[in-house]
């Protein structure tokens, strides 16, 4: 700015306004009545604007009631120690006790050695009952109000391949003749770009191929969803609301136990039931035998025979992301 | 007539730093002090801010479903407001390029004003991204020591990086340029230059980042191109400027001092290119979506004329389109610059215009439809718009702030009780009067 | 420009700051991508101990049918089939659904052009026939099915057809694996329709079904 304009901002102000009040005309000595009205309403507006943040920061207060100073402080899956992870577990069986009156064991199954987890599903057989989503539903604790699933069905119209003609909402009985069926889940890419994208590394690859999440270390960016081309990640946008006598105990930390509000999670291939050599659950509920898991090591493995004999397709196989779940037809 | 505000020089030096802390403190706790006007316009803004901030508690206690944002639109209005608000804070500096590198010796005075926008939009998109943050609480996460810091792989800790870093040049130009003008000494070339330089950089490189925030996700097509940067720089570009044009005159109006004339006519010849650069980029955008065609079309399609009879976001781009294509033809009036009112409106225009295509036409669009190709439609819930008009509110107060903190110290009435100016009477009374 | 760079030497620095930065960026990010990638995963076998065994559930039992009759103390009074038909002359021509009677009568019938005793036994109706004459007991109606269904059956030797339970690692637990009367109904092999469970809903707690498209 130039400098000070001559004269025409040294003219006062005219009295039509409030401003500095009296003190305009005459230059007062300090600590008269003027300056001490003027000190009296700086402190009565100061108090009440304080009182107003107070009133309007207040729901904040009632988050403690939910999160601890230990979960504010809990450390990064990977750096908690043994000890320190069976503290958390405790913590997190009592959360669950006190907040869903639900007696949970919290376990923390690591991969296996040498097991890097597929999955494949036969289009030719699936026939769009969405027995697979429902499975996932009560197996991993999802809000029961929203019907969070990990698994989407889509009903695609046949001779084609894009989503676009594709529908999840229908409601009618299935299989229709002119349609296929297209579970989607999450396809525990090799190259996730899920991961990639994580500002706080809350989410990683495991050895045996599955993405997991850290639920008490993401900050809920959802940059992750964002980035997943499958849509396989999904949100807790409010805290989940679950019956007890519905809550399934067999949890593990990095897979199935009641998720807290406002955290990514996603599909992990049942890891507590997987990682303890049971099938997923959504294998299990399939009534139609179209779904092949196992250990894409062992050459002898169900999955590995898929590969190998089937006309096999991944989702997607143009952004390169190398899933570890496998579409096939039969001949 | 007495002078009780003269005070000596104290007889030992103050060191530096302490004399820059007073100033700071001097400088705030001054600039809250002004006429009604200011009072009733800070409480306005306290009083939406409030609102604000009474919304995001609820949110963050209640979960984000308060939010219309779904897993298929998982960013919506707090997203799309710090993508244009980072755009701001960059073409607050496009000032400094004609000042500092072309010498254009008319924008030195008001280059502060861009930089002190660039502040305030950067605490602004700040806190957008706090606020669609699930957890916010867990910030530390993302402190390298304390947390875990995903670098370099992860785009959102460049754009922590660049946008802090960014913040702190900015406050580090403006509080040396204000302290030395306050201290009447001539800014030391060495102790500031590289960092205005390195702002012209980084005012690129926090829009370009951000960009890359998108357009590095492959699953996306409506981000997944390579003009998203350009088209982004281009827009700020705009926004910057035109926020500007309207800042000095609000000041001149305010302050009741002319000045910035020349500032003004460079930013609008300035606009006058940019604007039609990011027109080009978007119709070139337009063109390659339509003419190719194909399933990856699909949100332009959505965006511009609705796909399978849902139309959310079309009043939104063609107000957009009409605005900133009406924009265009008043900067493009050569007597634009003799007519206030002409060029207000233009500059409201272009900067609303572009709000909304970098937004709500930018970030939502990517979404619908989803990556699986399911149309989820998206229209802010009244706990975004109340979010939204709170920071907007608190970004209008810290910007009020900063210049009045800045007029003060041009206009020299900033007291100071180290006795390194003194004031008049006559100062100290306009100071009560002048109410930016 | 240069004179732009004598005035101002800093930027040179900068300039050359940004492009090292960027030339070890280009790097980083290519791996990412790219290094992973040659790394293709190793596909090595394990060795397992199979502890466990595949169980598949046997066939249905043979069948009998239910007179409509109770006995003292309740219980439903069966007859096996062989009462009646070791009466009765097979009849060939009787291979549609509605030329059936008695206690046929109803019986939904799609299973390409096989006739009634294709597979059941004209010499013991209490048990079924291959090909080649041999009988089989309904339990193991499985190699009956294969005779035809070679592929179907290869696949579910396979694994890669038919539903099952239990344990993916036999060296954990055991698995239970379906016969394939358990899904396909003999008499009407093709899946029926079923009603699809748990639509999906779009946003939280909002129940919201958009039109088809």
């Amino acid at each position: 700015m130039n400098d000070p304009a001559p004269a025409s901002p040294k003219t006062p102000c005219g009295g039509n306004c409030s401003c500095s009040g009296g003190s305009t005309n005459a230059s007062p000595p300090p600590g008269d009545d003027g300056s001490t009205r003027r000190a009296v309403l700086k402190g009565l507006g100061a108090t009440l604007g304080v009182a107003a943040y107070a009133k309007a920061l207040a729901p904040l207060t009632e988050l403690t009631k939910e999160t601890s100073m230990d979960e504010f402080l809990q450390k990064h899956y990977k750096e908690l120690s043994k000890d320190e992870i069976a503290t958390v577990i405790t913590r997190l069986t009592q959360e669950a006790k006190e907040q869903y009156g639900a007696d949970v064991t919290i376990s923390d199954p690591k991969p296996q050695e040498g097991v890097k987890f597929g999955y494949a599903l036969n289009l030719s057989i699936c026939n769009g009952c969405r027995k697979c989503a429902e499975a996932c539903h009560l197996e991993n604790n999802h809000d029961r109000p929203s019907h969070q699933s990990y698994i989407r069905v889509f009903e695609m119209t046949k001779g084609s391949m894009d989503f676009e003609k594709g529908n999840v909402h229908y409601d009618h009985p299935v299989p229709q003749p002119d349609k296929y069926y297209m579970p989607v889940q999450c396809q525990q890419c090799e190259h996730p770009p899920c991961v990639d994208v994580c500002p706080v590394e809350a989410t990683w690859k495991e050895k045996d191929g599955i993405v997991v999440v850290d639920y008490n270390w993401c900050i809920g960016c959802r940059y992750c969803e964002a980035a997943c081309p499958y849509h396989a990640r999904r949100f807790n946008w409010q805290k989940p609301q679950i019956p007890a006598p519905e809550i399934n105990p067999d949890q593990s930390y990095l897979s199935n136990r009641i998720r807290p509000q406002g955290v990514m999670e996603k599909c992990t291939f049942c890891l507590h039931r997987t990682r303890n050599g049971r099938l997923p659950a959504c294998l299990e509920a399939c009534p139609t035998g179209a779904r092949v898991f196992g250990d894409l090591n062992d050459p002898a493995s169900e999955v590995r025979y898929v590969l190998e004999n089937k006309r096999v397709f991944v989702l997607k196989e143009e952004l390169g992301l190398k899933p570890q779940f496998f579409y096939f037809f039969d001949e | 007539m007495s002078d009780p505000a003269v005070i000596p020089v104290p007889a030992t030096p103050v060191p530096e730093w302490r004399q820059y802390l007073r100033f700071a403190w001097n400088a705030f706790s001054q600039s809250v002090e002004g006429g009604w006007k200011f009072y009733v316009w800070m409480t306005l803004l306290t009083a939406v801010f409030l609102v604000g901030a009474n919304a995001w508690a609820v949110q963050v206690r209640d979960g984000m479903a308060l939010t219309a944002m779904s897993d298929h639109v998982s960013w919506g209005l707090y997203i799309a407001n710090f993508t244009f608000l980072v755009g701001l804070a960059a073409g607050g500096v496009m000032m400094v390029i004609p000042a500092y590198l072309y010498h254009d010796e008319k924008m030195h005075d008001i280059v502060i004003i861009g930089e002190l926008l660039a502040i305030a939009a950067i605490i602004m998109s700040i806190m957008f991204v706090v606020c669609d943050l699930g957890r916010p609480y867990r910030f530390w996460h993302m402190m390298p020591g304390l947390g875990k810091f995903n670098f370099p792989v992860s785009m959102l800790t460049w754009d922590v990086i660049v946008l802090n870093g960014y913040f702190a040049i900015n406050v580090y130009i403006c509080g040396y340029l204000l302290y030395k003008r306050f201290r009447a000494q001539p800014p030391v070339a060495k102790m500031y230059l590289p960092a205005v330089f390195l702002s012209i950089v980084w005012a690129i490189s926090i829009h370009t980042v951000t960009a890359f925030l998108y357009c590095g996700l492959g699953g996306r097509p409506f981000w997944n191109t390579a003009l998203l940067a350009p088209r982004f720089l281009a827009s700020a570009f705009v926004s910057g400027p035109a926020f500007i044009i309207v800042a000095i005159q609000i000041i001149r109006w305010q302050t009741g001092r002319m000045f910035g004339e020349g500032a003004i006519r460079t930013l609008v010849s300035i606009v006058r290119i940019t604007i039609l650069i990011s027109l080009l980029m978007v119709v070139s955008e337009i063109f390659v979506e339509f003419y190719t065609g194909g399933s990856h079309t699909g949100a332009a399609k959505y965006l511009y004329f609705g796909l399978h009879g849902y139309h959310e976001l079309v009043p939104w781009i063609w107000t957009s389109i009409v605005f900133t294509v009406v924009a265009v033809i008043l900067f493009m009036q050569p007597r634009i610059n003799r007519r206030p009112l002409l060029l207000n409106t233009a500059c409201l225009l272009a900067f609303v215009g572009l709000w909304i295509e970098k937004g709500m036409g930018m970030i939502i669009p990517a979404f619908i439809p989803s990556t699986l190709h399911e149309i989820v439609e998206y229209r802010p819930s009244l706990t975004e718009w109340k979010i939204t008009a709170g920071i907007w509110a608190l970004g209008f107060m810290i910007y009020t702030l900063l210049l009045k903190i800045t007029i003060n110290i041009h206009s020299r009435k900033l007291k100071d009780a180290s006795g390194a100016r003194t004031i008049t009477p006559e100062d100290s009374l306009a100071m009560g009067d002048g109410g930016v | 420009m240069s004179r732009l760079l004598k005035q101002h030497p800093s930027l040179a620095w900068i300039a050359l700051v940004g492009f090292a930065t960027l030339c070890s960026l280009a790097v980083v990010w290519a791996q990412k991508n790219l290094g992973a990638a040659e790394s293709a995963p190793v596909m090595k076998s394990r060795p397992k101990a199979e502890k466990h065994l595949v169980a598949i559930k046997p066939g249905p039992p043979t069948p009998r049918l239910d007179t409509g009759l109770k006995d003292a103390q309740g219980r439903a009074i069966t007859a096996a089939c062989s009462t009646c038909h070791s009466t009765t002359t097979p009849n060939t021509m009787r291979n549609t659904a509605h030329d059936l009677f008695q206690a046929h009568r109803g019986l939904s019938y799609a299973h390409g052009n096989l006739t009634c005793l294709s597979c059941h036994n004209a010499k013991d109706y209490d048990a079924l026939h291959l090909a080649d004459g041999r009988s089989v007991a309904f339990p193991d109606v499985m190699t009956l099915c294969a005779q035809c269904h070679g592929t179907a059956m290869r696949d579910y030797l396979h694994g890669s057809h038919g539903g099952m339970n239990g344990h993916w690692d036999l060296s954990k637990g055991p698995r239970v694996r379906n016969n394939c009367v358990n899904c396909h109904d003999p008499h009407h092999p093709e899946f029926p329709l079923v009603r699809p469970v748990l639509p999906p809903r779009d946003r939280i707690s909002v129940p919201n079904v958009p039109a088809e498209h």
